[in-house]
């Protein structure tokens, strides 16, 4: 991928730009001291990205070590011969580290179905219709936003538990999977921008409440629904809390709660616990460079959450 | 609205059924905000007035567990614990999201680049996070201690535990914090900027006097979001100290930690919930505060 920012400069300069160039105000201590601030941005800058990126590579190196190639060699040394010893043994009987990642990917995927479904009708509810109570109602959603999630995780579990699905698959979705009050707001401002001209002319051809959704609101708003489906399977992706009390049977464990369980049981294999995190870690990872400036932008924009 | 002139039949007629397809496509998230939100903080609120195990019939105990966390040396410790944590990695985060965004707002070449790299741990799962970190931190396999030359016991050593934590949530959000700032540079004119150089401001007076001021929204929001997530740090301590909660000796015990091991390892439904409301009303308070703070002093008009 080309960067913009890093187009050459034109083959011919500009006149001035050769004259200050080769001036002598070019030895001007001002002018050499930002360059000497630019240097020093930029090794910072390089520094920082080397931190950022060094827990990934390293622990990648240690998933590819032999438990003995890693105790007898320094942590820092590249695995010499890389072995994937360690994840053939995470999807051994044993472990079988394919169920959390196939109940992961469900839960992931009813979710975005889930809430996609119920956070679109009711941001176009709000967003495009008339009714009495519309606004106290919509009061009422944008305050719950307010409401952290261990607030509520303890109800949620008496709730669940009561219903006899702990340990169920839809004992951990159902609760998340009726739509957000964030999900919903993010969609009814972006709704709001379709003009209503567009909407009374579809009426007026004859399109009932649901076709002037799914004809002129949903094609209208596309790159905020990819944002929020983004949002939506980075989050449950990496959710930890809620299915850890909900779902820590081996058999509905999401990848989250088995790379913890498997921490705490073989603490010291680091080599399997690291092969454990990125499996964990890469899906997303190639995800998010996949869409970076979806994402990016979407954080800028939204506060992904 | 049109509430005030009289309706033809027919519009009444198209106005009733407007209202009943509103509802109807409300249905959905009457479940999902009313049923798993709204009423989980209303029975929370029973719930910290009950003593309940889910075993043994639920019995009514009234304000007692909150006079109880009153004077609860662990209670208090977890306020503290996470009162030091949000002030170790807030204004750290947020001053050098600060400058990383300043950095990267200049358009050197790369910088969209290593905007991905920074944000990169952001769209990671907290408890992978910690783990991966908890094995970095290891005392004698880890690699910090390997880069450093020396044997340190980073995570059971009391002193060293929490700022090991605040050092990892630091790490994981300064780039998602750029961004915001990011944005926010990106709105101020350049004109702005060109006119205090006229003026003869220097860099450090133009980030002072003009810069900052003119991002007082962004920060503003940053802070808020910030402070209110950090109040409910879990994940990432759970994945860097394990299930012993608050291990070493109840200096990793921030509330949320706290939280859960009353509801869910002790089975404490009552008291858990009890600090849960406290934790909310917190959060509520912290929020009107800095709504308080910040508002009469963000309105700058950058036109």
């Amino acid at each position: 991928m080309t960067t913009p920012d890093a187009t050459p400069a034109p083959p011919v300069p500009p006149a001035a730009v050769v004259a200050r160039a080769t001036s002598p105000a070019n030895r001007h201590p001002v002018r050499r001291s930002r360059a000497v601030a630019t240097l020093l941005t930029y090794l910072m800058l390089l520094a920082g990205a080397a931190l950022m990126l060094t827990p990934f590579i390293f622990s990648v190196m240690t998933a590819l070590k032999t438990p003995r190639q890693f105790n007898i060699t320094p942590p820092l040394t590249l695995p010499d011969p890389a072995t994937f010893e360690n994840f053939t043994t995470l999807f051994s009987a044993q472990y079988q580290f394919w169920v959390p990642i196939a109940v992961t990917a469900q839960v992931v995927l009813v979710m975005v179905v889930g809430q996609l479904f119920s956070s679109v009708l009711a941001a176009y509810a709000f967003a495009t219709l008339e009714f009495p109570g519309r606004d106290l109602l919509f009061w009422v959603y944008l305050s719950t936003l307010m409401i952290p999630a261990v607030v509520t995780i303890i109800p949620l579990y008496v709730m669940v538990t009561e219903a006899g699905m702990k340990n169920t698959f839809w004992g951990m979705v159902v609760p998340l999977m009726f739509g957000s009050p964030y999900a919903i707001f993010l969609l009814r401002e972006n709704f709001r921008s379709v003009p209503s001209e567009v909407l009374d002319a579809a009426r007026l051809d004859g399109a009932g409440t649901l076709r002037r959704l799914w004809y002129v609101i949903v094609p209208m708003n596309k790159p905020i629904l990819a944002t929020l489906t983004l949002i939506t399977v980075v989050s449950h992706w990496n959710n930890f809390m809620w299915p850890s009390i909900i779902a820590p049977a081996k058999e509905w464990r999401v990848i989250t709660v088995a790379t913890a369980a498997l921490q705490s049981q073989y603490s010291g294999n680091w080599t399997l616990v690291m092969a454990a995190t990125t499996i964990a870690l890469a899906p997303l990872i190639v995800l998010f460079l996949a869409f970076q400036d979806q994402i990016t932008r979407s954080i800028g924009v939204t506060g992904l959450k | 609205m049109t509430t005030a002139v009289a309706l033809r039949p027919g519009q009444r007629a198209r106005r009733r059924r407007e209202t009943a397809a509103a509802y109807t496509l409300l249905g959905p998230s009457f479940i999902g905000v009313g049923v798993f939100l709204v009423v989980p903080v209303f029975m929370v609120l029973v719930l910290s007035f009950m003593d309940w195990d889910l075993i043994s019939p639920p019995r009514w105990v009234g304000p007692d567990h909150y006079a109880d966390l009153l004077t609860s040396a662990k209670m208090w410790n977890s306020l503290l614990v996470t009162g030091r944590f949000v002030l170790m990695a807030i204004p750290t985060s947020i001053v050098l999201g600060l400058l990383l965004a300043i950095a990267l707002n200049r358009g050197l070449p790369g910088s969209r680049l290593l905007r991905v790299l920074y944000v990169l741990p952001w769209v990671c799962a907290p408890l992978a996070l910690g783990v991966v970190w908890r094995w970095l931190f290891d005392p004698s396999q880890g690699a910090v201690n390997v880069l450093f030359g020396r044997r340190i016991e980073w995570m059971s050593n009391p002193d060293l535990a929490l700022p090991a934590v605040a050092f990892v949530s630091v790490w994981s959000s300064l780039g998602y914090i750029s961004l915001f700032f990011l944005a926010g540079l990106q709105q101020i004119p350049a004109s702005v900027h060109e006119a205090a150089k006229l003026d003869g401001a220097g860099p450090v007076r133009m980030l002072w006097s003009v810069t900052l001021p003119l991002l007082r929204p962004t920060t503003f929001f940053v802070t808020v979001t910030s402070v209110i997530s950090s109040f409910q740090v879990f994940d990432l301590v759970y994945g860097l100290t394990g299930s012993a909660a608050g291990y070493p000796s109840g200096t990793t015990d921030v509330i949320a930690a706290r939280i859960y091991q009353e509801a869910f390892v002790s089975l404490k439904l009552g008291p858990a919930s009890a600090m849960a409301v406290i934790l909310f009303a917190v959060l509520v308070v912290i929020t009107v505060v800095q709504q308080r703070y910040f508002t009469p002093r963000i309105t700058y008009d950058m036109s």
